[in-house]
């Protein structure tokens, strides 16, 4: 990481004026991204839950402005690029009209429904070299077209693109297979290559997506607007070039990522100087593995933040390992929020935070471990590093939020063509810790991901289900002066012969903390009812078979509470009386 | 009871506004227009409204009963949603989904922090009532409502005191059976409530944002009622037997009795008056495309007119609370005269907090401890106390100077005069970038646009963020300050409707097309009657909301007209598809030919012409008498881009007089605002008052 930002003390000056008009222009250019994906997605995980992100990122591969998307994907994608660019398709191959992919948790993406993709932008430098005595102008390299980078052209900036695609086959529909061993069993699997080269498109390769999906029109609608968004991140870097030249740019986009780095030193100098461990649990893995524990010892310097999760769980069977990437991602994450905005989020903001995971461990696997519900630990990475820092700012820490992205999947037969499948896939949310100052939030995105619900209307006019609820748990957030936010229950009915659920869920065993004498928030459910029979099931559910009429329901966890009950003020007591927050007297835990 | 249609001799629009009333008059038998501003009264918007029409009439030296028509734009319904002057009010919907209101769609805007963001909630809990009912995504019932559990809750809603109340239930745009029963036991049972249905307010489909736009109908219904009643009352006492119409955020006219039932059309209708005047502007300079930029003292409001139409949207919002229906598309960016600059971690910052009316600018000496964008040109020594004597205030510009020297030059060790234009060249960026997106959603190029520059601080922003957006034209319209009241003179009485019903777009689909279409037609017919409409004043004109089977969001594509006739036929079907297919790739930057398409929503828009001859948009200007420009300071010293410069002043009025080219820099003054013609720009007159302006490149 430090390698290629060696140059950062010596950092030409720069207009402040030009620089806050460029790095504007940059964030409406991931913007724009965003809304391009957005407005043109198929399927209802990218269109209705928003499953997505964009960013602009340096010809250095570091990741320089974000749209306002998911921290998982955008906190992530600077260390895939460096992964693909160090050791599978250097920038030297990368041409004009290359669109470079993969989805391989082991060469830097996330988990295999996450399709990452990267478009870079090329300058000649040649208009420039007029002015400036051109380098190994008869350098035999410089012909070889294929393998040029230094000579004639320069790589400015590089657009990218994370979508979570509805299906790439595997054990269980929407590729959640909670059964999975190996990542293997978990899809198809795509290496760092490129699906455009020089502006064409790698036809062999869609075709194999699309034969390996279970919604073959939705992955190639969603893979279009993709593409699409990466064309208008390339334009709104042309523009900027076009308007400022690439100099400028580039040494703006350096400046850009200082002020990170910068407001980022400051917010940890604001932590007063220590060691702070925090421990947490992952529930299992869905195979034999129980209670993983996550640790994180958080120790503050000056302006520097180093995270040892070294002692963490081994990694286990079942598929809720972290690879290294997704753990930093997470502590990148938890660091960011502590900014609360002070710090715009790139990878300058990374640079003061060191990361140790040991290989092999539940927060840095090694293949061919399977990984498809990474989210359930990785959560828990952002929750344990908070925890951790709770005793350094105490004032400023909320109790655990729900911690972990409440993912399902059906797959069914189409409505008419029933040898076509359908697969409803939904993530659900639960409650925010309470804070110091106010109770957390009821059933709303958190933490290390915010996505979007789906209509219940649209899902029914889709799928075949019906829904019976949707609503908040009361009383599920946990006790204190300030209460934890409220979980959700998602309940609904199959309405065709048959189906096949999985589900991929954590915090069954293990709620959501407290802090400072507040209650853990309540544990997650999940209950199966065919006619008279109800059957609570684990949290991790693969190939369970449906019948019309029967239902399952969801209920997420509420968020941690923060201080002691006893000194809750009468009128938040009174309020959640009122609207039925709170029903009980006393919670049952 | 329908409203009775008179030839329209005199009408008068009238925009209250915070600040002020703004009223035009237009008097068909002179041909002539008045213009006139009076302070608004915020305790009773209709006082104010009283004021301005003596005010008015006595200019253009008519009696009041002479107007015959008032046409009127207020941000009535959205300041009492912003302030919360709102009644009680209860929302009953289906069983298990009393949380669909508050649960929204559950994505966070901040994406890093420790604590959520204020969500807004206009129903609590308490008053969020579900009963046994159910309808299936097809239309048909799964479970019956039991009237009786209707009758007993109407009792206890009038035990609690609840005023208004709105009904929704899952799938109710398909079938409304369930909600017209509800509403009806209700009006029988509790009668003093009154009712609004999802079904009336906004037959789409998605439950939340259903719910969302009929709570914030049924909270309107009775504060509009009331205010209405007011009006009339006050218009009656003043001997005024007008015909009153209300602008609707789709820029169109609705009946007093119209607006009182669906209230919530009104909510965003602000700036839609403005928007209004950019497509009359358009058509009157034969612009095709034309930006309008509103720029106020806290935020930005950008409209497009494409193709001399004004751009629509089919939802928006206030304050993060959906609303969904056919209004005029405005982007509100949080750049305005008020925006702050500010120093953080190094960097130079403008914006999104905003110093607001109060305390203002550290110029206009009311508290202000924050440079912002006001202050900049202040400092610039763009503006100065002869543009605001509408107030009180005496510009304070040595402490401007001094605040600015001490926030922003010391950190960043920026000269005065390079701080002060760098805070409005980071202004403009934001204003240049806003603009961008709102066009790049409909794929179309800023270069194809010209930009018109209106509102308060506007003018001196015009040039710069057309360079920003490679825009060579720029319109000056005259009555910048008035503007949104000369778009209501020109607003067309407006209707729409819509069926949501998801179809393929297939032939077999045509049976079925036919029936929403007959019963949209048959709706329409009703409301033209109803508005006094014939078929020669008024439209009905169709469109069909579509997307790729599966796509999250639907393009609104023009059913096609054949001679003003609709029919639904194949060959209509095909074009319908391959204005689809256009639309789509103008948008989005691709087709997908061979895919499915689908129908979501079918719309009627109704339009009709309030009977007058003539055209009001070029007219005999008769100027208000409210504030003359003193001629005394024909050159201007500015700090700008580090040179002491002079400049020339001219006042709008010379200027207009002058009929000649005039090549910028110079500074163009007016009654409230000032127009800065920059390097490289010519500026010349047009008839009405307008003035043009074209780059021609600086000079180097």
């Amino acid at each position: 990481m430090n390698g290629k930002n060696a140059s950062l003390e010596s950092l030409a000056p720069i207009d402040p004026v030009r620089l806050e008009v460029i790095r504007n222009a940059l964030l409406a250019g991931a913007e724009e991204m965003n809304l391009s994906i957005w407005r043109t997605a198929r399927s209802t995980v990218v269109r209705e839950t928003l499953d997505y992100s964009t960013a602009l990122f340096d010809g250095n591969g570091n990741a320089v402005a974000q749209s306002t998307r998911i921290p998982v994907h955008l906190n992530s994608m600077s260390t895939c690029l460096e992964d693909i660019l160090t050791n599978h398709i250097p920038l030297s191959q990368w041409n004009d009209g290359d669109i470079v992919m993969t989805n391989d948790p082991y060469c830097g993406a996330q988990h295999l429904p996450d399709f990452v993709l990267f478009k870079p932008v090329f300058e000649n430098v040649d208009l420039q070299s007029q002015t400036e005595t051109p380098k190994n102008a008869n350098s035999a390299a410089g012909k070889d077209k294929s393998n040029s980078q230094s000579e004639n052209r320069r790589c400015v900036a590089i657009a990218a693109a994370i979508v979570h695609h509805i299906d790439v086959s595997g054990g269980a529909a929407g590729s959640y297979f909670a059964g999975a061993t190996e990542v293997f069993h978990e899809g198809l699997r795509i290496p760092p290559i490129k699906l455009f080269e020089r502006g064409e498109e790698n036809s062999a390769v869609t075709a194999i997506i699309r034969q390996n999906s279970r919604e073959p029109v939705k992955i190639s609608g969603d893979l279009q607007a993709q593409i699409a968004a990466l064309t208008v991140g390339a334009i709104a870097v042309e523009r900027l070039v076009t308007r400022y030249d690439s100099d400028t740019l580039m040494l703006a986009m350096q400046h850009i990522l200082k002020q990170s780095e910068d407001a980022m030193r400051d917010t940890i100098s604001d932590i007063p100087d220590g060691v702070y461990t925090f421990k947490d649990f992952v529930d299992d893995d869905g195979q034999d593995a129980k209670d993983m524990v996550i640790i994180a010892n958080v120790t503050i310097k000056d302006d520097h933040c180093s995270v040892d999760l070294s002692e963490s769980a081994e990694q286990t069977p079942g598929p809720v390992n972290c690879t290294l990437n997704m753990a930093r991602s997470g502590v990148y994450c938890a660091l960011l929020s502590v900014a609360e905005g002070r710090a715009m989020a790139n990878s300058g903001a990374y640079r003061p935070i060191e990361v140790i995971c040991k290989e092999g461990t539940i927060v840095n696997c090694t293949e061919p471990a399977p990984v498809a519900n990474r989210m359930a630990t990785g959560h828990r990475i952002v929750t344990t590093v908070l925890g951790a820092l709770a005793s350094a700012i105490p004032d400023k820490i909320p109790a655990a939020y729900y911690g972990v992205s409440y993912v399902a999947a059906l797959s069914s037969p189409d409505r008419v063509e029933k040898d076509e499948r359908r697969v409803y896939f939904e993530i659900e949310v639960g409650g925010w810790g309470a804070y110091p100052g106010g109770d957390g939030a009821d059933g709303f995105s958190a933490g290390f991901h915010n996505l979007a619900n789906s209509p219940v209307e649209m899902c029914e006019s889709i799928f075949p289900v019906i829904f019976t609820e949707y609503g908040f748990i009361p009383d599920s957030g946990g006790d204190g002066k300030f209460r934890g936010g409220l979980g959700l229950a998602r309940e609904w009915q199959l309405d065709e012969e048959w189906g096949v659920l999985s589900g991929n869920f954590d915090r069954f065993r293990h709620p959501p903390y407290g802090l400072h004498g507040g209650e853990p928030g309540s544990k997650g459910r999940f209950i199966h009812t065919r006619g008279d029979t109800v059957t609570e099931l684990p949290s991790k559910i693969s190939g369970l078979k449906l019948q019309r009429g029967d239902r399952v329901r969801l209920e997420t966890s509420g968020g941690g509470g923060w201080g002691l009950a006893a000194e809750r003020d009468q009128t938040l007591s009174e309020k959640d009386k009122r609207g039925g927050y709170r029903v009980m007297s006393k919670r049952k835990k | 009871m329908s409203v009775k249609q008179s030839l329209v001799n005199v009408r008068v629009a009238v925009d209250i506004g915070g600040t002020f009333t703004d009223l035009h008059l237009h008097d068909e038998r002179s041909g002539k227009t008045w213009v006139w501003k009076t302070p608004s009264t915020p305790d009773d918007p209709s006082r104010g409204l009283i004021n301005g029409l003596i005010g008015i009439t006595k200019l253009a030296g008519i009696p009041l009963s002479d107007i015959d028509t008032i046409l009127h734009g207020s941000t009535i319904a959205t300041n009492a949603v912003l302030e919360r002057k709102l009644p009680k009010c209860a929302l009953i919907t289906t069983d298990g989904f009393r949380d669909v209101l508050e649960i929204g769609r559950h994505m966070r805007r901040d994406v890093y922090t420790l604590k959520a963001e204020r969500r807004p909630l206009l129903v609590p809990r308490e008053y969020r009532f579900t009963v046994d009912e159910r309808i299936k995504s097809d239309g048909t019932v799964l479970r019956e409502l039991k009237p009786e559990t209707i009758t007993a809750l109407g009792q206890q809603l009038l035990a609690l005191g609840i005023e208004t109340v709105a009904v929704v239930f899952l799938h109710g745009h398909l079938n409304p059976s369930h909600e017209k029963q509800t509403a009806a036991i209700l009006s029988e049972t509790a009668p003093a409530i009154t009712v609004s249905t999802s079904f009336e307010t906004s037959p789409e489909v998605r439950e939340f944002e259903r719910t969302s736009t009929t709570v914030l109908n049924a909270l309107l219904k009775p504060v509009i009622s009331k205010y209405l009643e007011r009006v009339e009352e006050r218009l009656k006492d003043a001997g005024v037997k007008a015909q009153l119409y209300l602008v609707q955020s789709n820029g169109g006219l609705a009946s007093p009795k119209d607006a009182a039932t669906l209230p919530v059309r009104l909510l965003l209708s602000g700036p839609a008056g403005g928007a209004t005047a950019m497509a009359s502007l358009a058509r009157k300079h034969a612009i095709n495309n034309l930006i309008g930029l509103d720029v106020g003292g806290t935020s930005s409001d950008i409209s497009l007119v494409s193709d001399g139409n004004v751009d629509e949207a089919q939802e928006s919002s206030i304050d993060g609370l959906p609303i969904r229906m056919p209004m005029i598309e405005i982007r509100t960016i949080g750049a305005g005269g008020g925006s702050i600059a500010s120093v953080e971690t190094g960097a130079l910052r403008v914006g999104p907090q905003s110093a607001g009316a109060e305390p203002g600018p550290v110029c206009y000496g009311r508290g202000g401890t924050n440079i912002t964008v006001t202050d900049a040109n202040a400092v610039i020594g763009f503006i100065n106390d002869e543009a605001f004597r509408t107030g009180d205030i005496t510009l304070d510009v040595h402490a401007a100077r001094q605040t600015l020297n001490e926030k922003l030059c010391q950190p960043l060790q920026l000269t005065e005069t390079r701080a002060a234009n760098g805070v409005l060249d980071i202004a403009n960026s934001h204003m240049a970038g806003a603009i961008r997106l709102s066009l790049f959603e409909k794929g179309a190029d800023p270069a194809d646009f010209s930009l018109a520059p209106f509102g308060g601080a506007a003018g001196l922003h015009g040039c710069a963020v057309a360079e920003e957006l490679g825009i060579q034209k720029i319109i000056f319209p005259a009555h910048a300050s008035t503007l949104s009241a000369l778009g209501i003179l020109m607003a067309d009485i407006r209707h729409d409707l819509s069926i949501s019903k998801l179809l393929p777009a297939v032939p077999s689909s045509l049976p079925e097309l036919q029936t929403v279409l007959s019963e949209l037609t048959d709706q329409a017919t009703a409301i033209q009657r109803d508005n006094g409409l014939t078929e020669k004043n008024s439209a009905i004109n169709f469109s069909c909301d579509m997307r790729y089977r599966g796509q999250a969001f639907e393009l609104t594509t023009p059913w096609p007209e054949a001679d003003s006739v609709t029919s639904v036929d194949d060959a209509c079907l095909q074009s319908v598809i391959r204005n689809f297919h256009r639309i789509h790739e103008e948008r989005f930057t691709f087709t997908a030919i061979n895919d499915p398409i689908e129908i979501v929503s079918i719309r009627a828009r109704i339009t009709g012409k309030l009977e007058s001859k003539g055209d009001t948009t070029e007219s005999d200007d008769q100027r208000s008498p409210t504030a003359s420009i003193d001629p005394a300071a024909t050159t201007k010293k500015l700090a700008s881009a580090g040179v002491e410069l002079t400049l020339n002043v001219i006042s709008r009025k010379d200027f207009l007089n002058s009929e000649k080219d005039q090549a910028g820099p110079f500074l163009i003054q007016e009654e409230y605002t000032v127009l800065l013609i920059a390097d490289g720009w010519f500026a010349r007159p047009l008839a009405g008052g307008d003035i043009e302006c074209i780059y021609r490149g600086a000079a180097t």
